[in-house]
C-alpha cells in the first residue's frame, strides 16, 4: 500500500517507489530506498511527514502515493 | 595556499564551521539549502594558513538541483588539497551515504562529526576510533557551534592533506563489485582520472556522467546485461544505492551506541510537529505567528492596552507645555515609550532611535551649518540636501533591525521550513512547490539574496516565475515608504491604524505574487510543478550569537548603502531640484523651474491613472520623481520626499503647523507633500503600491538578471515589472474613487481568465489530437 494511507508510528519495509527516475534518485539520496525502512509521523491530505533513518522528511500528495510499503 | 573544502549535507552545520574557522558571518539558518554558492575564507593556525572553501549542501554527489552541481563540480574538477566531510552525528547513517560516495574520488578526506554535543545530550555514545578504520580515513568529533574540537580538525585535515589518498568503495563486497571492476578498467584504458568514481557513477546511469562519457555507454550497457538480480532488475541506481546503505547499516552503524534501545520514539521536535503542522491549525498560527511580528514591530498600541483601557496621553496628564513639548527630558523619554498607549518594542526602540538620538545629532549638526558663514546654496545643499536625506534614511534602521530580527528567530529555529511544507499544498494551486516559499520570505528581508536563493528550486520554469514575483515581497527598503506614507495617512486624514496599512500592503504584495504566479504559470511560463520534498531539521532555540551575527551584517549593508549609493542621489537630486536648465541656482522657492521638475512634468502624465500624475497640479511631479529616485534603491524614495518636502513647504508657503519636515521617518514630510498637491488617500495607497511592485532596485535587478541568465527571459522580467505596478496601482487608485470601477476591473479580469482557460484547454486538445 502507498505510505499515504500507511499505518503511522509503526516500521515499515519500502518494496516499491513508482516515481519519474530523476525524483526517484533524489528519495534514494535521502535514505528513502527499496528495501528500506520508513515510518510515517503524520498524513494529512496527502502530505506525509516520515521519519527515514534519523532525519525527518515531507513528501507532499504525488510522491507519498508512490511510495509503497509492505 | 592549500585549499580545504567543506562539504556535506545540507543544514548538517557546514556554514556554522565555516564561521567559526574563519570568523566569517556568512548567513547560517535552520533549515536546508541556505548556501547556495561557495564562500571562501581563510583559516590562520595550521603551519601555513588554509583557504577554506563553504559549498551547498549536497545529499550525493548526483546532483538534484543547480546549487548541488556547484558542490558536485568543486570537488570533482578543482580538486581541493583535502574535503572536510561534515556529518551530522544526530543523523549518521543517512550522512555517511554522500560520505560512501566523496571516498571514491581520489582526494584527501576527513571525517567531521558534528553536534557531537546533541548526540552526547541525548545520552548516546560514536565509537569515532571504530569508524575511523571501518571508513580508511581520519574521523574528528566536533561541535561547530560551541567550537569544540576545531583545532583537533584542521590539525587533522591539514596532515591528511600532505599525502595523497586513492579513491576506495564500499561496494566492493556487492554482487556490483566485477560490474564495476569492469568499467574502471575500461576508463581507465581511455585515461580517464579517477577511473573509480566515473565507473561507479556509470552504472547508476548518473545523467551528468553519461552526458561526459557518450562513446563509453554502450560497452557499460553489454556489460551491464550480463548483470543479474532478482529484486532490482536492471534498475542500477537502485541497487547501487541499496548496497551502499546496507553497508553502512551493517559496518559503520555499530559505531553508535543509543542509550534508548526500542527502535521507534517521538523526538520533542516531532511533538512540536503536530500541533505547528496539523491540517487545519497550522495556517491559522502561522497567520497569527505572522501578525504578532508586525504588531511587537509596527503597532503604537501594544495588545491594545490603550483602546482596551482608554488610557490618558500625556497631553491629559498635563506633561506638556503649551506648544505640546515635553516638560522636560524624563516627559520626552516617557513619550518615546507611552502616549496615550503602550508602544509596542518595536516603536519603542525606533521612538529611542528618532528622536533622541538620529533626530538630536542632525538638529545639532544642522545648527552648526546653518551658524556658520557658509554661502546659501551651501548650507541648502548640506542641510536640506544631504542631512535630510541621510537622517530619513537611517531613521529606518530600527523596524528594519527589529523585524529582520523576527524573521531570524523564525529560521533559526526550524520552523520556516515547516512553513514552507504546510503552505506546499496552497502553493500548488498556484502552480509552485512549498520549496518557492523560502526565496519569497527572504524577500522580506532583501531581493538580492532572495533570488540567488532560487537556485534550490529545481524546475527552471518554477524558478523564473518565483525570481519574478521576490520583489512583491516587500523587502527592508521598502518599509521606509510604506511606515512613511501609512503614518502620513493617518495622521493627516485620521482614518485607519499605521500598523494595520502596513500589514495589509505586505498582504497586497503577496496577493499580486500569488495573482501573477498563477497568470504565468498558465500562459508564458506553463510546466508541471515540481514534487515537493524536504528534510524538516529539528527545531532548535535560536542562537543568539547566530541572531546577532545576522542584524550586525544586516546594518553593515544598510549603513554603507546610506553613506555612498544614497548619498550620491541625494545630492544629485538636490543639484537637479536647485539648478534651471541654463544652470542658475535656484532658491528652494522656485523648485517648479528647476531641472528636474522640467523633465517630470513631461513623464506626469503617464502617472495619472495611478493617481499621481496630471491631477495633482503643478507640485505632482514630486511623487514622480521620488518614484524613479527609487529604481536606484528603494530607501531613495524617502530621502527624496525629505529633500523635495522642504524646498515644497517655502514654495508654496504653506502653513505646515507643528510638523518638522526632516524628522521622524518622513511622515511629516509627506504630509506637506499632501498638503501641497492635494493627493487622495487612494492615490497615497497606490503610490506605495506602484513602489512596492515596480522594478526593484539596481541590485535587485542586476542579480534578476544574473540569476535568469537568458537575455529574453530578463526582458521579459523587466516588462512584467512594470506592466504588473502599473495594473496594480491602477487598480487600487480607481477603485478607492470611485467604487464602481470594481466592477470593470472584475469584468477585466474574468475576461482574462476565461481566455486563458479557453486557449489552455483548446491547447490541450490539440496535443489530444496530435
Amino acid at each position: 500500500m502507498p505510505i499515504v494511507i500507511a499505518p503511522k508510528n509503526s516500521i515499515l519495509r519500502i518494496v516499491r517507489i513508482a516515481t519519474d527516475e530523476q525524483t526517484k534518485k533524489h528519495l534514494e539520496d535521502l535514505g528513502i530506498t527499496v528495501n528500506g525502512e520508513i515510518t510515517v509521523l503524520s498524513a494529512s491530505g496527502g502530505t506525509v511527514v516520515c521519519k527515514v533513518k534519523d532525519g525527518r522528511i515531507a513528501l507532499d500528495r504525488s510522491i507519498s502515493t508512490k511510495i509503497f510499503v509492505a | 595556499m592549500k585549499r580545504f573544502a567543506l562539504a556535506g549535507n545540507p543544514n548538517c552545520g557546514k556554514t556554522t564551521l565555516f564561521n567559526s574557522l574563519t570568523g566569517s558571518t556568512a548567513h547560517v539558518g535552520n533549515w536546508p539549502g541556505v548556501t547556495v554558492d561557495k564562500r571562501d575564507g581563510v583559516y590562520k593556525k595550521t603551519p601555513e594558513p588554509v583557504a577554506i572553501v563553504d559549498l551547498p549542501g549536497i545529499y550525493s554527489l548526483s546532483p538534484y538541483t543547480p546549487e548541488e552541481v556547484i558542490a558536485r563540480n568543486y570537488i570533482l574538477d578543482e580538486k581541493p588539497d583535502c574535503v572536510i566531510n561534515i556529518v551530522d552525528a544526530t543523523n549518521l547513517e543517512r550522512n555517511l551515504y554522500l560520505t560512501t560516495q566523496i571516498l571514491e574520488i581520489d582526494v584527501p578526506m576527513v571525517i567531521a562529526l558534528n553536534m557531537m554535543d546533541e548526540v552526547e545530550k541525548a545520552g548516546d555514545k560514536i565509537d569515532a576510533e571504530l569508524l575511523s578504520s571501518r571508513l580508511g580515513v581520519p574521523v574528528v568529533k566536533i561541535s561547530a557551534l560551541k567550537e569544540n574540537g576545531l583545532k583537533d580538525l584542521m590539525e587533522t585535515a591539514y596532515a591528511a592533506s600532505l599525502k595523497e589518498r586513492v579513491g576506495t568503495t564500499v561496494l566492493e563486497e556487492s554482487s556490483l563489485a566485477h560490474l564495476i571492476g569492469d568499467v574502471r578498467i575500461a576508463l581507465k584504458g581511455q585515461g580517464v582520472k579517477g577511473p573509480l568514481f566515473h565507473a561507479i557513477k556509470l552504472v547508476e546511469n548518473d545523467s551528468i556522467e553519461v552526458e561526459m562519457h557518450k562513446e563509453t555507454i554502450p560497452m557499460i550497457d553489454e556489460f551491464k546485461a550480463t548483470h543479474e538480480d532478482d529484486v532490482f532488475g536492471d534498475d542500477f541506481e537502485a541497487l547501487v544505492a541499496d548496497a551502499r546503505y546496507k553497508y553502512i547499516s551493517e559496518y559503520f552503524a555499530p559505531a553508535l551506541s543509543k542509550k534508548k534501545q526500542e527502535k521507534f520514539s517521538m523526538s520533542r521536535s516531532d511533538k512540536a510537529d503536530k500541533v505547528l503542522t496539523h491540517k487545519v491549525w497550522g495556517i491559522p498560527i502561522f497567520l497569527v505567528i505572522l501578525f504578532a511580528i508586525f504588531h511587537l514591530t509596527f503597532s503604537e498600541d501594544f495588545l491594545y492596552l490603550g483602546a482596551i483601557f482608554k488610557l490618558p496621553t500625556l497631553e491629559d496628564l498635563g506633561l506638556l507645555t503649551e506648544d505640546a513639548d515635553p516638560l522636560h527630558y524624563g516627559v520626552r523619554l516617557l513619550a518615546c515609550i507611552y502616549d496615550g498607549a503602550v508602544f509596542s518594542p518595536g516603536v519603542i526602540i525606533n521612538n529611542i532611535w528618532n528622536n533622541m538620538l538620529v533626530g538630536e545629532l542632525f538638529g545639532r549638526l544642522g545648527g552648526l551649518v546653518e551658524g556658520s558663514s557658509m554661502a546659501p546654496w551651501a548650507v541648502g545643499l548640506i542641510n536640506n540636501g544631504i542631512f535630510d536625506g541621510i537622517s530619513s534614511v537611517l531613521s529606518f534602521l530600527p523596524p528594519i533591525l527589529v523585524l529582520f530580527l523576527f524573521f531570524s528567530i523564525l529560521e533559526d529555529s526550524g520552523y520556516m521550513a515547516r512553513i514552507a511544507f504546510i503552505l506546499d499544498r496552497m502553493f500548488r494551486r498556484f502552480g509552485l512547490s512549498g520549496r518557492a516559499f523560502m526565496p519569497m520570505i527572504m524577500g522580506f528581508g532583501c531581493s538580492v539574496p532572495a533570488m540567488i536563493n532560487t537556485r534550490t528550486l529545481a524546475d527552471d520554469k518554477e524558478r523564473t516565475a518565483t525570481v519574478r514575483v521576490i520583489p512583491f515581497f516587500s523587502c527592508g527598503a521598502k518599509l521606509p515608504i510604506l511606515t512613511a506614507v501609512a503614518g502620513a495617512i493617518v495622521a493627516y486624514f485620521g482614518v485607519g491604524n499605521a500598523d494595520v496599512i502596513t500589514f495589509l500592503m505586505y498582504l497586497l504584495g503577496i496577493v499580486t505574487a500569488v495573482v501573477t504566479v498563477l497568470l504565468m504559470r498558465n500562459t508564458t511560463l506553463k510546466g508541471e510543478t515540481p514534487p515537493f520534498i524536504m528534510e524538516l531539521p529539528a527545531y532548535h532555540a535560536p542562537q543568539f550569537k547566530n541572531l546577532m551575527a545576522h542584524l550586525w551584517d544586516k546594518t553593515k549593508h544598510f549603513v554603507k548603502k546610506a553613506f555612498t549609493i544614497i548619498l550620491a542621489s541625494t545630492i544629485v537630486i538636490w543639484f537637479l531640484t536647485h539648478f534651471s536648465f541654463n544652470w542658475h541656482f535656484l532658491e528652494d522657492e522656485a523648485i517648479n523651474e528647476s531641472i528636474l521638475a522640467g523633465v517630470s512634468q513631461l513623464v506626469q502624465p503617464i502617472f495619472t491613472p495611478l493617481g499621481f500624475g496630471s491631477q495633482l497640479g503643478q507640485f505632482g511631479w514630486v511623487f514622480v520623481v521620488a518614484a524613479v529616485a527609487g529604481l536606484i534603491a528603494k530607501e531613495n524614495v524617502i530621502a527624496t520626499f525629505a529633500t523635495l518636502a522642504s524646498c515644497l513647504v517655502a514654495m508654496a508657503n504653506l502653513n505646515i503647523g507643528g510638523l518638522d519636515i526632516a524628522a521622524e521617518e518622513g511622515i511629516d514630510a509627506v504630509q506637506a507633500m499632501i498638503l501641497a498637491t492635494g493627493i487622495s488617500v487612494p492615490a497615497l495607497i497606490a503610490f506605495i503600491a506602484f513602489n512596492m511592485t515596480t522594478i526593484p532596485c539596481f541590485a535587485a535587478v542586476g542579480t534578476a538578471k544574473a540569476e535568469l541568465g537568458d537575455k529574453k527571459r530578463f526582458n521579459g522580467t523587466l516588462i512584467f515589472w512594470i506592466t504588473s505596478s502599473y495594473a496594480v496601482a491602477a487598480m487600487i487608485y480607481t477603485i478607492g474613487s470611485w467604487w464602481w470601477t470594481a466592477f470593470i476591473w472584475a469584468a477585466v479580469a474574468a475576461a482574462a481568465t476565461a481566455l486563458v482557460v479557453l486557449k489552455n484547454k483548446r491547447a490541450a486538445k490539440t496535443v489530444k489530437a496530435v
